[in-house]
Order: C-alpha cells, then sequence, then structure tokens
C-alpha cells in the first residue's frame, strides 16, 4: 500500500497543491482513503496533516474504509421521491441486511444513497458502480442484484 | 447484397438507463443494422426510442424492446418525429441539435451552425460581445438569475495577469438534468460559450467543474475537449486556452460558485463571504466568471443571430427560452424547452400530459431543494423569473417535480430539513444549527409527539434562516418546508399532540 500511495502522490503533485485532487486520486486507485496515509500525503503536497484530514472530512464522496465489492447507491432527490425511492432502500435495507453506509456480509455490497443522478425523467434510479438504472420496480431487485457477482 | 439499414439511437445515459444500453448490446452484431448514437431528443417517457430517415425526415419507434428490430427493418408502425406533440410544440434553440447528432461529431455540430457565434465572438471583439449580450438581456441559468452581461464587464475591466472561465457542471437541484444533456449531447455548444466567455473578459485557462455523479458526462466531455483541441480550437489569439474537467466530491454547497472555487483549489468546499464577489477576485485570487452550463450553451445562438434575437424571445424581464425539466409522477417526463411565459398549467397539460397512470395531482416543486410547493390552486402563475419573484418562489435551475396524493407533505418537509442539515457548509450558524433543529422538531412531529409550539417554532426558525444566513442555502432551505405547512396545515395538525 505505502508504495501505491506515494507513486499516487508522485502523479498528482501540482503548484499551489489541490488536496482533493490528491485524496480522490488515491480512491481512484485504492477504492478509500486510508487516514494512516494522512501524514504521507501532508508531506508530499506540503501542506499541514489538519488540512488534508479538514477536507477528508468534509465531502461525502471521499470514503474512509474500503467499501463492499459493489456500491449500490440509492438515489434520494425528489423526482426518486414522488417515485418510491423510499421503498426501494427499505427493500434495499432488508435483503442486504444492512442499515444505509454499512457493507453487506460477505463484503459483496455496500449500500449508500446520494442525491439526484440526473436521471430524473426515467426515476427512481439506482447506482451500482458506474451502471445507473432506472424506472426501477422493488420487485426487479433480485434479478438486479444477481447480475453482480 | 444484405441491405444495412440506419437506425439511431440515443446514447444519453438516461436514455441507457431506460433500457438504450440493453439494444445496443442486443443489436451490436446484427449485419443489417448500422446503429448511429446519437444525444436525446429529451422526450425520456419515449425512450428506448429509435428512429430511422425517411424521405419525409426520422420516423420513430417507441419503448423499444430488442423484439421489435423486424418491425423497425420493414419501417411499420413508426411515428414521424415531426408530429410528436411533445417536441413539436417546443422552442428547441439551444437543444436544437438533440435527437439529430452525435455528440462528439464536430463536423456535424459545425455543419448545423456550430462555431459561428465564436467567428463573431473573435471577429467583433469584447467590448461587442459584452454589449450584445446587454442587448440580449440574457440571465444566469444556474439559480440566482443575474444578468451575465454585468459580470462579464466586471471581469472585463478587472486588470490582472491571468483571468479564469469557470463551467459550473454542478447541477446540485435534485429534479433537474440539462446540463447533464448538454455535457453528454452537445459538449461542443458549452465549450464554444466558454471561449467566447475568454475573448470577451482575456481570460487564459478554462475549467469545468461536474459532479461526481455524472461519469458519463466527465467522460464525454473530456473527449470534446481533447477532439476540441485537435481541430485546433482551444486557442485565443495565438494564445492556448486549455479546459480541465474536474470532478466534485459529492457537496450540494459546492454548487455555490464561492465554495465550488474552494474546491476547485482543493479545499473544503465552505462559501467566501462576497464582496469581493468571483469576477473581481475568484480562483486563487484572480477575475473568474463562474456560469452555468445551460448559460454558457446558451451564449453561441446570441453572438450568431444577435442579442435582439434573443431578447425578443420571453417575457419582459426574462427573455429568451428556459429549459424545464419535468419530473416525478408526471406522465411525460423530460426537457422542455419554451420560451418564458406559459403557466405551470400549461407546461404540465400540453408537455407534461397529466398524472402518471393511477395519480392525482397534490402538489408541484418549482426550483429545487431551495425551491417552493404550489398546491393545485396555484397553478396560474407564468414561469418566469419576475413572477416567481414577486410570489416568494424561485425558478432555480428549472426542475419541476410533480407529487402525487400518496405523499406524506410531513415526510417531504423532513425529508427537506434533513437534506440541508446534511449539505450546510457550516460557515455560519443560523443554517447550521437552525437546518438540524427544524430537522428535530419534524421528527418529532412525524412521531406523533410535536406540538402546536413546534409548528410556530418551525416559522420563527425559518424567518431567521431566512434572513441571517449567509448563502442561499440556508436563505432558501425553509421555503419547501414552509411552504408545505401553509398549503397543507391539516396533515400537520393531525400529527401533533393534542
Ligand atoms: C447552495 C447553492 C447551490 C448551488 N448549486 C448550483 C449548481 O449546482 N449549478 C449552478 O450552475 N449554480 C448553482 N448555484 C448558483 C451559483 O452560486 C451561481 O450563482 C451560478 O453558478 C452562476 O451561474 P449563472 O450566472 O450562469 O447562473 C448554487 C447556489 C447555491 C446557494
Ligand atoms: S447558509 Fe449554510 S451553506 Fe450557506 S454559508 Fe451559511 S452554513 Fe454554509
Ligand atoms: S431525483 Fe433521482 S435522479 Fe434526479
Amino acid at each position: 500500500m505505502r508504495e501505491q500511495v506515494k507513486s499516487v502522490l508522485a502523479r498528482v503533485r501540482s503548484k499551489p497543491p489541490n488536496i482533493l485532487k490528491a485524496l480522490l486520486a488515491l480512491q481512484e486507485r485504492l477504492g478509500h482513503v486510508p487516514t494512516e496515509a494522512v501524514s504521507e500525503i501532508a508531506s508530499a503536497l506540503g501542506v499541514t496533516t489538519a488540512q488534508v484530514a479538514g477536507v477528508l472530512s468534509y465531502y461525502p464522496d471521499v470514503r474512509l474504509t474500503a467499501p463492499g465489492r459493489h456500491l449500490i447507491r440509492v438515489c434520494m432527490g425528489e423526482s426518486c421521491y414522488a417515485n418510491g425511492c423510499g421503498r426501494l432502500l427499505r427493500e434495499l435495507q432488508d435483503r442486504l441486511r444492512v442499515d444505509v453506509g454499512e457493507t453487506a456480509a460477505g463484503g459483496k455490497f455496500t449500500l449508500d444513497t446520494m442525491s439526484c443522478a440526473g436521471n430524473c425523467a426515467v426515476s427512481p434510479t439506482v447506482m451500482i458502480d458506474r451502471d445507473l438504472y432506472g424506472r426501477l420496480l422493488p420487485s426487479q431487485l433480485d434479478t438486479l442484484l444477481e447480475r453482480y457477482k | 447484397m444484405r441491405t444495412v439499414t440506419r437506425l439511431y439511437l440515443s446514447n444519453d445515459t438516461s436514455a441507457r438507463a431506460a433500457g438504450a444500453g440493453v439494444l445496443a448490446d442486443a443489436w451490436s452484431e446484427h449485419p443489417e443494422v448500422q446503429l448511429i448514437r446519437i444525444s436525446s431528443r429529451g422526450a425520456f417517457y419515449l425512450e428506448p426510442m429509435v428512429e430511422r430517415d425517411s424521405p419525409a425526415g426520422r420516423v420513430a419507434w417507441f419503448n423499444v424492446t430488442a423484439q421489435d428490430l423486424p418491425l423497425i427493418l420493414s419501417g411499420t408502425d413508426g411515428t414521424p418525429v415531426r408530429s410528436i406533440p411533445f417536441l413539436a410544440q417546443q422552442t428547441r434553440v439551444t437543444f436544437a441539435n438533440f435527437g439529430e447528432t452525435e455528440p462528439l461529431a464536430l463536423d456535424e455540430y459545425q455543419a448545423r451552425g456550430g462555431l459561428s457565434g465564436l467567428e463573431t465572438a473573435l471577429r467583433i471583439g469584447p467590448d461587442a460581445i459584452i454589449e450584445e449580450l446587454q442587448v440580449s438581456q440574457l440571465r444566469g441559468r444556474g439559480g440566482a438569475a443575474f444578468p451575465v452581461w454585468n459580470k462579464w464587464k466586471v471581469a472585463q475591466q478587472a486588470r490582472a495577469d491571468q483571468k479564469y472561465v469557470v463551467a459550473n457542471a454542478d447541477e446540485g437541484d435534485a429534479g433537474t438534468y440539462c446540463d447533464r444533456m448538454i455535457l453528454e449531447g452537445d459538449p461542443f455548444r458549452l465549450l464554444e460559450g466558454m471561449l467566447i466567455c475568454a475573448r470577451a473578459i482575456g481570460a487564459g485557462r478554462g475549467y469545468v467543474y461536474c459532479r461526481q455523479e455524472y461519469p458519463g458526462a466527465a467522460k464525454t466531455l473530456r473527449a470534446a475537449i481533447q477532439k476540441a483541441d485537435e481541430a485546433e480550437l482551444l486557442e485565443l489569439d495565438g494564445e492556448p486556452f486549455p479546459i480541465e474537467v474536474v470532478e466534485g466530491a459529492g457537496s450540494y454547497v459546492c454548487g455555490e460558485e464561492t465554495a465550488l472555487l474552494e474546491s476547485l483549489e482543493g479545499k473544503r468546499g465552505v462559501v467566501r463571504a462576497r464582496p469581493p464577489y468571483p469576477a473581481q477576485s475568484g480562483l486563487y485570487g484572480s477575475p473568474t466568471i463562474v456560469s452555468n452550463v445551460l448559460t454558457f450553451a446558451t451564449i453561441p445562438n446570441i453572438l450568431s443571430r444577435g442579442g435582439a434575437w434573443h431578447a425578443a424571445l420571453g417575457t419582459e424581464r426574462s427573455r429568451g427560452t428556459m429549459a424545464l425539466q419535468l419530473g416525478g409522477r408526471v406522465k411525460h417526463p423530460g426537457l422542455v424547452e419554451v420560451p418564458f411565459g406559459l403557466s405551470l398549467h400549461q407546461i404540465l397539460e400540453q408537455f407534461g400530459g397529466g398524472m402518471a397512470p393511477g395519480s392525482r395531482f397534490k402538489a408541484v416543486q418549482v426550483g429545487g431543494p431551495l425551491g417552493s410547493l404550489f398546491p393545485a390552486s396555484q397553478m396560474d402563475i407564468p414561469v418566469c423569473y419576475d413572477v416567481f419573484a414577486k410570489a416568494g418562489a424561485v425558478l432555480g435551475h428549472g426542475g419541476i417535480v410533480v407529487y402525487d396524493h400518496e405523499t406524506d407533505m410531513v415526510d417531504l418537509a423532513r425529508h427537506f430539513m434533513a437534506f440541508t442539515a446534511d449539505e450546510s457548509c457550516g460557515k455560519c450558524t443560523p443554517c447550521r444549527i437552525g437546518s438540524v433543529r427544524g430537522r428535530e422538531i419534524l421528527e418529532r412531529i412525524q412521531a406523533g409527539s410535536g406540538t402546536i409550539e413546534d409548528l410556530a417554532l418551525l416559522h420563527d426558525l425559518g424567518d431567521t434562516m431566512k434572513v441571517a444566513s449567509l448563502c442561499a442555502l440556508g436563505g432558501r432551505a425553509p421555503y419547501p418546508v414552509l411552504t408545505a405547512i401553509e398549503h397543507f396545515p391539516a396533515e400537520f395538525r393531525a400529527k401533533l399532540r393534542t
């Protein structure tokens, strides 16, 4: 891991330093930003650890723990709300036996919510990894989840 | 020899989510089909939609499944695109290319008038560009509706070694997707708008801040930038004008222009106090124009057709067209580009087609999470900035979400407050503390232990947030909640402890 962190950081060094960019690049590579890496990030970018920690805690999409193999995100935006995203989320919680933000036993799925995916015209929307699904009915969830190994 | 038929299928994210991706996979190896992946017309209730050429223009098939291929190849039962009322009744100006072109085909963009706005801009120079925008009376489409020319003038007159042009592609308002459509469907129009701006203010660098939830949009835009660069479009006065796409990290308030600039610099996306405005001191302290994607995409036509052409559309203080985005329980969700001034009722009936099957109208929300709710009795309001402002409402980014009879207004109000509490940047107390208090009160009411004093408390809290918040997140967040209480008081009272 150290080596990976080092090589990513070497790539994103810039003047002036950009902390968020560095964190997102690390996340792209490792799936999350390990908190152990904070001091290394700080020294590589030439900023304080407090600055790094501040940015790290600010952004909802910067993850401190590794997600499951697949990340399921249920859109909670208003168009999805009107079209029953609440029911979809409850069904997923029941099926996977997890709460929002948790990873199901076996590490296959992490369940999360998101705000609008810009897919409002074919809502409700669920995003799994980078794939988007629209007009989803709770009855379609089983077949959908089976596609992910 | 086998005949090969050209079929047009959208590659837009929502079209794919509706099934266009499945069709493309199913037909990819088909010897009789040549698939052209175009942008979407925005009639999403018809997607996946497949079109083919005919002597009288394109003919379309709606809600297509893979089994429909023989029907389409035989040419039976298609509908001429021209005769689809949802599209025929619109004034497609900014969205004229949608459904017609391949998003990354620069030659098609140019053949349909693309880059002629930039040509004009290069010829007439900064002062005349800004004058043209003043004549056009274009106001920003990101939410604040500030006159575009005014902002550009400030940035133009600022003296600085470096200036920046930033496209706000954070599109945070739930229920809006027109920026995503532009990024994915007509990306050169955005780039052209940004280049015109750079020419007007003398900027040397451009950024597009794109929300993380739009991976497809960021990818298409990056490809478009590369193509534009190869075609040597990304230069002004012999100097390079590089444009970079930067992705956000899931924070709503980063759509606010000063928080966006903080985030672009890689810092916490916290709102900066204004003045100074970004046009005076923005990215890294340099004069910066931050404008919405739709705003930039509207500008090429203004330069090529003239400001007066634009000013002739719309109402007294809202000139041009607006891209409205229908969602929720409406029968025809999709993109509607029309001149300002139609009533909400007209829009929902004429374009929305009424309610989705099995649904009865309850309320409509205009302007996203900072907008207001309108009940059936207020549907005559014309969609334009001034009348909305008088009613204490906002058009925002043009999102229109329809709620049906099953909507629980107390839960919806709680949902709004919880959103604000989650998204507050924490810079000022009324918003940071007020939104948490507001959420707690609504949770109490929802649980059946709220009192009539709690409703009064919500009003007081809302009034404080409105007047004392630093930005519109805290300042406008009370509106959806308070309009829910105003229009559906019985639902709230029924839940109170007696
Ligand atoms: C909380 C908040 C969120 C905002 N989100 C966006 C957004 O997602 N996209 C956008 O273009 N403008 C957004 N704005 C408005 C911007 O601050 C700014 O006014 C706009 O980008 C200017 O562009 P325009 O002049 O083209 O409208 C937001 C404002 C606030 C207060
Ligand atoms: S109103 Fe809310 S989001 Fe805006 S500056 Fe204050 S705390 Fe931040
Ligand atoms: S509200 Fe869910 S995709 Fe827009």
